[in-house]
């Protein structure tokens, strides 16, 4: 991994199954998981890092993964929205998110899900102030945020 | 939002990211990605080279010492708005790093990729001054100890050189009481102005937003109203953009220095 | 930011009788298990083998001459497909339909720059190679060369004689100007006790920025002709209408499908250059050809709002407060192609008196173009900055007359007991009670406690404001007033279409003309079919999306306007009835040629109503028509179970002499109320507290609206503390992407409080009223509160719609600047 190269085949694991591919250097991670590994539900919104629709969890850390080149991820664990429920089964947040109207169009909602988790795993009985932090960072224009804050809440209720 | 080619490295120390920095005078060093991967995505920053500092050890981690504490480089603003020592010995630095931007951001951007971008409207940088911080930089003759006053040089420029790195920070324990205030874009966006003050005694303020680095203005003593005078005074040539025009950011330089310093006398 | 533990939940009054069923029931959403698994379908999601990505070569000049493009080196790099120039675009297709008459009429619009840029980030050039880096990569290697001219920013100045041309072959850059006239202003002012003189505001150009950007993958068959785009145009009956022509070919080569769309807004609307680019390219290189456009893109060269000011304006008062008339001078910026223009410059006609019982209104309109990013119909489309119009009229009105701002708006509201009213033009606002909804959301402010609030604020060092924004939401457009501006177009009415048919097995199945972007038609339309039917709304399969192929389109499908509620489901509720009276043809005529009306729906069965154990299942009726219809008489054969309806609104052509005539069917209503403190020594001011009550007539889905008036009051407040495409005097637009155009997040969000009552429309089959774009109604409650903390310092006049700290600090510091604006005469 020490020696530069314009080109590196990177081997990634996410939502627990593994992929090798090699790709170009300055592939960004949001693309190689859109367009190299077919997980769409992971979106593109701008074009500055700004509203949080790429965001994903890797190695458990909440990142936007526009903002960082797929080869950084080389050796890490990646967990996207396709990887909350398990089978067609949604889990408590994504319940929530339904029950709640949390979702209008849904463009924001991969993101705005993996901000939740990554809230919640950290602080499973967080308030309205400190869930209004946590998603921060994902701009949303259909909902005005009042119904995904309900959600979370009530996720957290329910228990994660 | 679609890189121009560009070679990626992964060193295993600092050794190695230094000679990688060194052999390649277009290459660039990668902390936490939060400036230069946008940068680049618009194509204004076209380094060859791209030498990513996540594997490098000597540049992780926050270290209590007699004299203070010792942040690596690497240190992200999550990690600084969480460490105890942190709050125990500095507490402005933890209040100031869970400010910037959001959670994501927070996760990877890093203090060393804060100070040695310099985009005038950060927040560290004038921070830094004030509490009277230490760079560490060092290159192939070895280290260098720059105060952060002599730190930054102007817009996206600071005292590293080609084939250096700043590895470390140092901050000395607080003595007296630490200030920040800014007005922003948004709720904990981007800063418009920023004034950042230290008491102890004698008084540090300094401004960031109102100039390519930032300006540590003179003050006469701690008293909010002197404070001002001094920063209306100061013959500031602040820019001007569609979110500020220069006489605003005047103005707000002058409030905010004398909240900051309200808020340090007020932490002291 | 008050920590509390859950939003306050609506409160909700006044709802009609309840009603049996689903709709007004709020079910669970169809769309949403897709969507929060990731598995939703926006067009980058789709792929195509041996796609090219598609970058466009953009303009970096607001204004030049192109005098060459050499695409030569870019066909040089490995892997790239191929590339498409407006010289070819000028050769292969006809310039897009214009609305406008001479000038505006001459005007010569292609899907890329010919002979002349002008705005920055005007597609110039395209190239397609096989990876989307690759593309970019080689769009910087076209070289274009350019003989730059003077830009145009300002569209004040666009009628000066020394001003730019943009368009020559129009030789002005007037799109559109006349002169609206009803009732009589010379006797108003007559009558008048008190004019208010305004003498310039500003409504400020920005748009709703759907989180999706626009785009399209486009198939070409070489053997049918046929292109196949994969999109996220929302309006696909008037982009067919503009494509069609251009390429030459009939309007069903061009296939619009459409699935999950991430907001629109109003700003995909016009994508039909791109499309076109897209389209020929795809048929030249023999391949897929996918395009994404991104954010900078959406912000440089898609579409923004309408930006118009209003200069001159002056008010006719009674002592008392009631408004007689007004008249204003407005000028619109359309940006450098009209595209849907002019139709905004009759689109406010729909709410010419706002809330209000003004009687005599003069407008003189000019819409003129500038070097600027083109307009769309963005959310809230001319309404918007008329409403805001007419409520900084009545705020500055009642400020300088020293008038209570809540009385002065009762006292010139249209009373409840007046509707159906007629407006000075010939508009019905069908039903509505803005003053009930006034108490509501002032009641939910505290406004009884607001002196205390003031002082407590005073305290502290911060001026309390608060302000009331009234607005209308006119939906279901009546095309016909486009012939008030060209008598020439040959437009009027509206339609929508659905399709609800009984498949071989039972299952019912739908398909919308529309093309929603996350208001839940799937789910609206399985509730009224549910109705419709006796059956659930999970039994009630809707398609996803739009496609052309499905025939269940019209000119005018799309989803704009706020119609859908009457437009749209009124198609379904037409093709559902249908479709239960054709169940009850069969079942009649099987169950022993009994009379139709002795058969009732239940359960997803056919029954004797007399004896409901005589039942067939819908199955068993289905399987009949599709696969045994030898059994049936005569007079059940023309059963198809396949419904297909058009829903057409009642409209007529209005008259194009007086400009007189109804323009929309339904008015629903919001009544906002902020409640805001400001920093006096930054500038900087926080919401403390708001409230959005809601008038859209018989909700279909609660949830569904009540997520619509959080959305629409969100977009507001950022147009109204941030949101602003700013352009420097070389017309390069300072605020490309989300890092300078603030949009809010979740820390920028008000505690939001929110009512509703429900007024029927007497005018659609549901009672409903289309709904979405009433948030508009935060701009102008915002504006009047900042107008109302800030009396005490100077009592400056708020001008501008949008209003950032250091606006607000340039009216506290220089105050007379903004008062020059006002003056008084009395008689």
């Amino acid at each position: 991994m020490s020696e530069p190269a314009a080109q590196k085949t990177i081997s990634v694991e996410v939502n627990g199954a593994t992929y090798e591919r090699e790709v170009e250097s300055r592939r960004l991670l949001v693309h190689f998981i859109r367009d190299d590994l077919d997980l769409t539900g992971t979106h593109v919104g701008c074009d500055t890092g700004n509203c949080g629709a790429c965001s994903v969890i890797v190695d458990g850390t909440l990142l936007k993964s526009c903002m960082m080149l797929a080869v950084q991820a080389d050796g890490a664990s990646i967990e996207t929205v396709e990887g909350l429920g398990a089978d067609g089964q949604l889990n408590p947040l994504q319940q929530a998110f339904s029950e709640h109207h949390a979702l209008q169009c849904g463009y924001c909602t991969p993101g705005m899900l993996m901000s939740a988790k990554a809230l919640l795993d950290e602080n499973p009985e967080p308030t309205e102030g400190e869930i209004r932090r946590a998603i921060q960072g994902n701009i949303c224009r259909c909902t005005g945020y009042v119904n995904i804050v309900v959600a979370i809440a009530a996720a957290a209720e329910a228990g994660t | 939002m679609l890189l121009a080619s560009v070679e990626y490295a992964r060193p295993r120390s600092l050794d190695e990211a230094l000679s990688l920095l060194a052999a390649n005078p277009n290459a660039r060093a990668l902390a936490g990605g939060q400036t230069l991967v946008n940068v680049m995505k618009a194509r204004i920053a076209a380094p060859d080279l791209l030498v990513d500092l996540a594997d490098v050890p000597e540049l992780r981690g926050i270290r209590e010492t007699d004299d203070g504490l010792e942040l690596g480089a690497m240190v992200t603003y999550t990690q600084l708005a969480r460490a105890e020592e942190v709050h125990r010995e500095r507490p402005i630095l933890a209040g100031v790093a869970a400010q910037i931007a959001d959670v994501q951001v927070r996760n990877r951007g890093t203090v060393g990729g804060n100070v040695c971008s310099n985009d005038p409207t950060n927040h560290l940088p004038p921070v830094l001054v004030a509490v009277g911080a230490t760079m560490a930089i060092v290159g192939a003759s070895g280290i260098r100890l720059v105060p952060a006053e002599e730190f930054f040089l102007g817009v996206y420029l600071t005292a590293v050189g080609p084939g250096e790195l700043l590895t470390g920070i140092s901050v000395p324990r607080r003595q007296g009481g630490d200030g920040f205030a800014s007005v922003t874009i948004g709720a904990d966006g981007t800063c418009i102005a920023n004034a950042a003050a230290s008491v102890n005694g004698n008084v540090r303020v300094v401004l960031g937003c109102v100039a390519a680095t930032p300006v540590l203005v003179e003050v006469p003593s701690a008293e909010e109203e002197s404070v001002r005078s001094a920063v209306a005074g100061a013959e500031l040539d602040p820019p001007l953009d569609i979110h500020a025009p220069a006489e605003y950011r005047r103005q707000l330089a002058t409030v905010l220095a004398g909240r900051a310093v309200r808020q340090a006398t007020g932490a002291a | 930011m008050t920590e509390t533990d859950a939003p306050t939940s609506a409160l909700v009054v006044e709802e009609q009788e309840t009603r049996p069923g689903f709709i007004g029931t709020s079910v669970p959403r169809k769309e949403d298990r897709r969507l929060v698994q990731g598995e939703g379908v926006f067009f980058d999601d789709v792929k195509r083998h041996g796609m090219g990505f598609v970058h466009f070569v953009r303009s970096p000049y607001a204004h030049a001459k192109i005098v060459s493009v050499d695409v030569s080196p870019a066909l040089e790099l490995e892997d790239v497909y191929g590339t498409l120039t407006g010289d070819e675009v000028s050769i292969l297709t006809d310039p897009f339909f214009e609305m406008s008459v001479p000038p505006g009429s001459e005007i010569k619009d292609y899907a890329l720059a010919v002979g002349k840029t002008r705005f920055v980030g005007e597609p110039v050039a395209a190239v397609v190679a096989a990876t989307r880096e690759l593309a970019r990569d080689a769009a910087e290697l076209v070289e274009v060369e350019y003989e730059p001219l003077e830009p145009l920013v300002d569209a004040r100045r666009a009628q000066e004689s020394d001003a730019p041309i943009l368009h020559d072959e129009a030789g002005s850059n007037v799109v559109w100007e006349g002169v609206f006239d009803w009732g009589d202003w010379d006797s108003c002012v007559a009558e008048a006790d008190r004019v208010v003189r305004i003498k310039e505001l500003h409504f400020d150009r920005f748009s709703s920025t759907p989180l999706e950007c626009s785009g399209c993958l486009v198939e070409f068959n070489r053997g049918t002709g046929q292109w196949t785009m994969h999109c996220n145009h929302q309006m696909p009956g008037i982009g067919a209408i503009w494509m069609a022509p251009a390429l030459r070919v009939g309007t069903d080569k061009l296939r619009f499908v459409t699935q999950d769309i991430g907001g629109a807004f109003g700003n995909k609307i016009c994508l039909h250059p791109y499309f076109v680019a897209c389209c020929l390219l795809a048929r030249k290189l023999n391949r897929p050809v996918q395009w994404t456009e991104w954010r900078t893109d959406q912000h440089t060269a898609n579409a923004h709002g309408n930006e118009r000011w209003f200069e001159d304006t002056e008010v006719a008062v009674k002592a008392d407060g009631t408004l007689l008339g007004f008249k204003t001078s407005a000028i619109d910026d359309c940006g450098a192609f009209p595209r849907y223009e002019p139709l905004g410059c009759i689109i406010w006609a729909q709410v010419t008196p706002g809330c209000y019982r003004w009687q005599n209104v003069r407008v003189d309109f000019t819409q003129v173009v500038t070097n600027k990013s083109p307009v769309s119909p963005n959310r809230g489309y001319s309404r918007m900055q008329h409403l805001w119009f007419t409520e900084r009229v009545i705020d500055i009105v009642a400020n300088e007359l020293r008038l209570d701002p809540v009385e002065v708006r009762k006292l010139n509201y249209v009373k409840a007991d007046e509707f159906p009213w007629t407006t000075p033009n010939g508009c019905v606002y069908d039903s509505g009670d803005y003053a009930r909804c006034l108490d509501i959301a002032l009641e939910l402010v505290g406004y009884e406690g607001i002196a205390e609030r003031r002082r407590d604020a005073e305290e502290r060092g911060k001026l309390l404001g608060v302000g009331i924004g009234s607005t209308l939401d006119s939906g279901t457009n009546n095309f016909g007033q486009s012939q008030l501006l060209n008598p020439d177009l040959q437009f009027s009415g509206n339609n929508e279409v659905a399709t609800v048919k009984l498949d071989i097995f039972g299952e019912v199945v739908v398909t919308l003309g529309t093309v929603p972007q996350g208001q839940g038609h799937e789910t609206t339309a399985a509730q009224v079919v549910a109705d419709g039917l006796g059956i659930s709304p999970d039994e009630v399969t809707v398609r996803p999306g739009h496609d052309t192929y499905w025939n269940s389109h019209a000119g005018f499908s799309g989803t704009y306007a706020s119609q859908f509620a009457v437009t749209g489901l009124g198609a379904v509720k037409g093709a559902v009835d249908q479709l239960a009276g054709e169940i009850r043809t069969i079942a009649a005529a099987v169950l022993g040629g009994v009379p139709e009306d002795a058969i009732e729906l239940d359960g997803g069965f056919a029954k004797l109503r007399d004896n409901p154990d005589a039942a067939i299942p819908f199955m068993g009726i289905g399987a009949i028509v599709n696969a045994n219809n030898a059994i049936l008489p005569e007079e059940a054969r023309h059963v198809t179970l396949n419904c297909r309806y058009v829903y057409v609104p009642p409209f007529q052509v209005p008259d194009k002499e007086r400009k007189y005539g109804n323009l929309t069917l339904t008015y629903a209503s919001q009544i906002h109320v902020c409640v805001l403190e400001v920093d006096p020594e930054t500038g900087a001011y926080e919401i403390v507290d708001y409230a959005a009550v809601d008038d859209c007539g018989n909700r279909i889905h609660p949830q569904i609206v009540e997520g619509q008036v959080h959305g629409a009051t969100a977009q507001a407040l950022g147009a109204a503390t941030h949101e602003t495409f700013t352009y420097d005097e070389q017309g390069n637009l300072l605020t490309p992407n989300f890092y300078d155009y603030h949009v809010p997040h979740a820390l920028d969000m008000p505690p939001l409080k929110t009512g509703y009552i429900e007024s029927a429309s007497p005018f659609t089959p549901l009672g409903a009223k289309g709904m979405g774009e009433g948030g508009g109604a935060g701009i102008h409650a915002v504006c009047a509160a900042l107008q109302d903390a800030l009396r005490p310092v100077g009592n400056p006049i708020v001008y501008d719609s949008c209003n950032p700290p250091h606006r607000v600090w340039e009216l506290i510091s220089n105050p007379q600047d903004s008062r020059g604006r006002v003056a008084v005469e009395s008689r």
